[in-house]
């Protein structure tokens, strides 16, 4: 089989990892070799699905052992199968480095004859692109359930990034459709990642030649609506792997069906709204300072389609608002609904000069349109205070003036072209 | 009454003009600065180009406030008409109050310079992307671009960071500008007249590949033109390989 072939087959079979970020990590690269690394990362291509490209994403082989239900690779699936060789990969990732297509290499890999033995073979694509090719672009590897610590560590050195992939957010979920991968086998690998790369930063501020353990840090992907699992689980998982974990992302991937399996959910289209507002809720716990608990509570176990997380909390608290832009701290700031990171920065930086007047609030970049109702411009107010929570509902889904004419209310919102990585 | 002044279009000019003006004058509210035109009619009193004020005038804006001299390049690379009196208020706001400067966006002139400025950073940004190489017969590589700002001077510091082993050439189309690393120096220059050099005989086939990966690597149930058009503008689309005959 020449390359182009062994190409189609192992990145198609790739592209359902949804990782894809280069970010996080500066390396100046070696003076005599190719390539260094850009803290906030770059992406060289958008795919005909609208995510960004910026790592050859690819498997060493899609020759899997295992059977994993939801999976495209697994071993009862009739697909045809390759497996690249380790020079193979390296001669992509440099030729194509060397065009600028891309910003370095994302390697995983099926489960050929054990997770030791698939392992050690990436780690030595890895190896080779560091060692022999004086590489210094960006590498991700996946690591596979199962192997050994020696060759974490050993992934960890040569990486930018390394990832062990959760699966699905629960061990019965696992037990069900992954009855090869077992928790342990996933949660210990990862554990052992967050210590490597604690330790690492440690012995770098005490010494500057200490080497790096994957300087991006760790993240994961799960499996959306393959499994019974309600959003509060899946959030409260994600809580727990930021905060114990020290993930860098967890990325949530919405159930396509691959393969027939009667232990899978027949959904009529892939949950794409259900996974855009778990990236929304994922982003309240990493930027805004919600909680899980916050955002989501056992009585309302799953994430409003038609508004946004934050939007769906601010209407649930009126008594927090309206906020003073003028006054209020940036936490505060944070949780109004239309004012994200950068334009809570903003605002905090403009009041410095001058009281914000509702003219300049426009300028700062805040979404007026979906502010206006939870805030006070120099004591003035956007809209008639003390409106239910029922009409700003309304007001927000479908415009001015809405509350007369319309009594139905869409069930689905058109997902907003906004989805980067 | 408002007092014109005018300066003869370079950078050097510019930056000698707001020196003078800040020295000079009491109340920039009653200043415009714009290019000369040479036109018959035209009013304004002409500033001299003085290239050693110009330099000390950098000089001290980046020392005062790096960022926002930052910002201050960034906008020059846009080649925008018009930001002249723009310009002049933010370097005297910078002089007062610093890198906080950036945060006054309330204030007209700083909108605009910090929103050109954003674009042109965005532009810079985009093109360390989707820049591409070709490899020529005599294993040099070759990649043309037409961005809208003059970023070739960045953008080819960037590729000698990372393209450290190669012998390469950046060529803007549009300018006519061109930028080349070979054996560790970057040396920049025009073009008037540009022959694309033959490529190298494997380059067709790496070219191939690439349009394989990119093809397989979109997932078909999530098909979203409109996405991809948002991220990557169609303008940027005649030099990228996975986009050829589209």
């Amino acid at each position: 089989m020449d390359t182009q072939a062994k190409l189609q087959i192992l990145s198609g079979a790739a592209r359902y990892d949804a990782s894809c970020a280069s970010s996080g990590s500066k390396r100046a690269g070696p003076s005599c070799g190719t390539g260094n690394t850009s803290s906030s990362g770059i992406c060289h291509s958008w795919a005909d699905d609208g995510r960004c490209i910026s790592l050859l994403k690819i498997l060493l082989s899609n020759d899997c052992i295992y059977d994993c239900a939801y999976c495209v690779n697994r071993s009862t699936n009739l697909v045809e199968r390759a497996s690249f060789t380790a020079r193979e990969v390296v001669d992509l990732t440099l030729e194509f480095y060397r065009r600028n297509y891309i910003e370095g290499l994302f390697l995983s890999s099926a489960v050929m004859q054990s997770p030791d033995n698939t392992m050690e073979r990436m780690v030595r694509v890895a190896e080779a692109l560091r060692t022999e090719e004086q590489f210094g672009g960006y590498i991700h590897l996946k690591i596979i359930p199962g192997c050994s610590s020696e060759l974490v560590r050993k992934a960890g050195l040569y990486a930018d990034r390394i990832s062990v992939n959760i699966e699905l957010p629960s061990q019965a979920s696992l037990q069900r459709l992954a009855p090869q991968k077992t928790k342990n086998a996933i949660i210990e690998p990862m554990s052992l990642i967050g210590r490597e790369i604690t330790n690492s930063l440690v012995e770098r501020k005490a010494s500057r030649r200490a080497p790096r353990f994957a300087p991006a840090g760790q993240s994961t992907q799960m499996i959306i609506g393959a499994s019974p699992e309600t959003d509060f689980q899946i959030l409260r998982l994600s809580q727990g792997l930021y905060k114990k974990m020290n993930l860098k992302r967890v990325y949530y991937s919405a159930y396509l069906p691959v393969t027939e399996d009667n232990r899978l959910p027949v959904l009529a289209a892939p949950p794409l709204l259900r996974e855009h507002r778990l990236y929304q809720a994922d982003w309240l716990l990493r930027f805004y300072g919600f909680s899980a608990e916050e955002i989501l509570s056992d009585d309302a176990p799953h994430l409003d389609e038609s508004f946004d997380p934050k939007t769906a909390w601010a209407l649930r608290h009126p008594e927090f608002f309206p906020v003073e832009i003028n006054r209020a701290d940036y936490a505060t700031l944070l949780r109004v609904p239309g004012i994200g990171v950068v334009s809570a920065k903003r605002i905090v930086a403009a009041r410095r000069f001058s009281l914000i007047t509702q003219e300049g609030l426009k300028k700062i970049g805040v979404v007026i349109k979906r502010a206006k109702y939870f805030i006070i411009c120099s004591g003035r107010s956007y809209e008639k205070p003390d409106q239910s929570s029922t009409v700003i509902r309304q007001r927000l889904l479908l415009g001015e003036g809405s509350e007369a004419a319309v009594s139905a209310l869409p069930k689905q919102l058109v997902l907003p072209g906004l989805f980067t990585s | 009454m408002m007092n014109r002044y005018l300066y003869d279009g370079t950078v050097d000019g510019l930056l000698s003009s707001i020196a003078w003006i800040l020295e000079e004058e009491p109340d920039l509210e009653k200043v415009t600065l714009s290019k000369r035109e040479d036109t018959l009619f035209e009013e304004g009193f002409t500033i001299a180009t003085d290239v050693t004020l110009a330099e000390s005038l950098f000089f001290r804006f980046k020392q005062h406030a790096p960022d926002a001299a930052h910002t201050l390049y960034s906008c020059m690379l846009a080649e925008k008409e018009g930001m002249e009196t723009s310009l002049l208020h933010y370097v005297s706001l910078a002089f007062r109050h610093g890198d906080k400067v950036k945060g006054h966006l309330t204030h007209p002139a700083v909108c605009d310079i910090v929103n050109v400025a954003k674009k042109a950073g965005r532009e810079l940004h985009r093109m360390k992307g989707l820049l591409r190489f070709e490899k020529l017969q005599d294993g040099a590589y070759l990649a043309k671009m037409e961005p809208d700002n003059n970023i070739i001077h960045p953008l080819a510091y960037h590729f000698s960071r990372r393209l450290r082993a190669q012998h390469w050439f950046l060529y803007d189309v549009k300018r006519r500008t061109a930028a080349r690393w070979n054996n560790g120096s970057l040396q920049f220059g025009t073009i008037e007249q540009f022959t694309t050099p033959a490529m190298s005989e494997d380059e067709k086939k790496v070219q191939a590949l690439w349009q394989a990966f990119f093809k397989t690597i979109a997932i078909p149930d999530r098909k979203n033109p409109r996405l991809q058009k948002s991220n990557m503008p169609m303008k940027y689309w005649k030099y990228l390989v996975e986009k050829q005959g589209e």
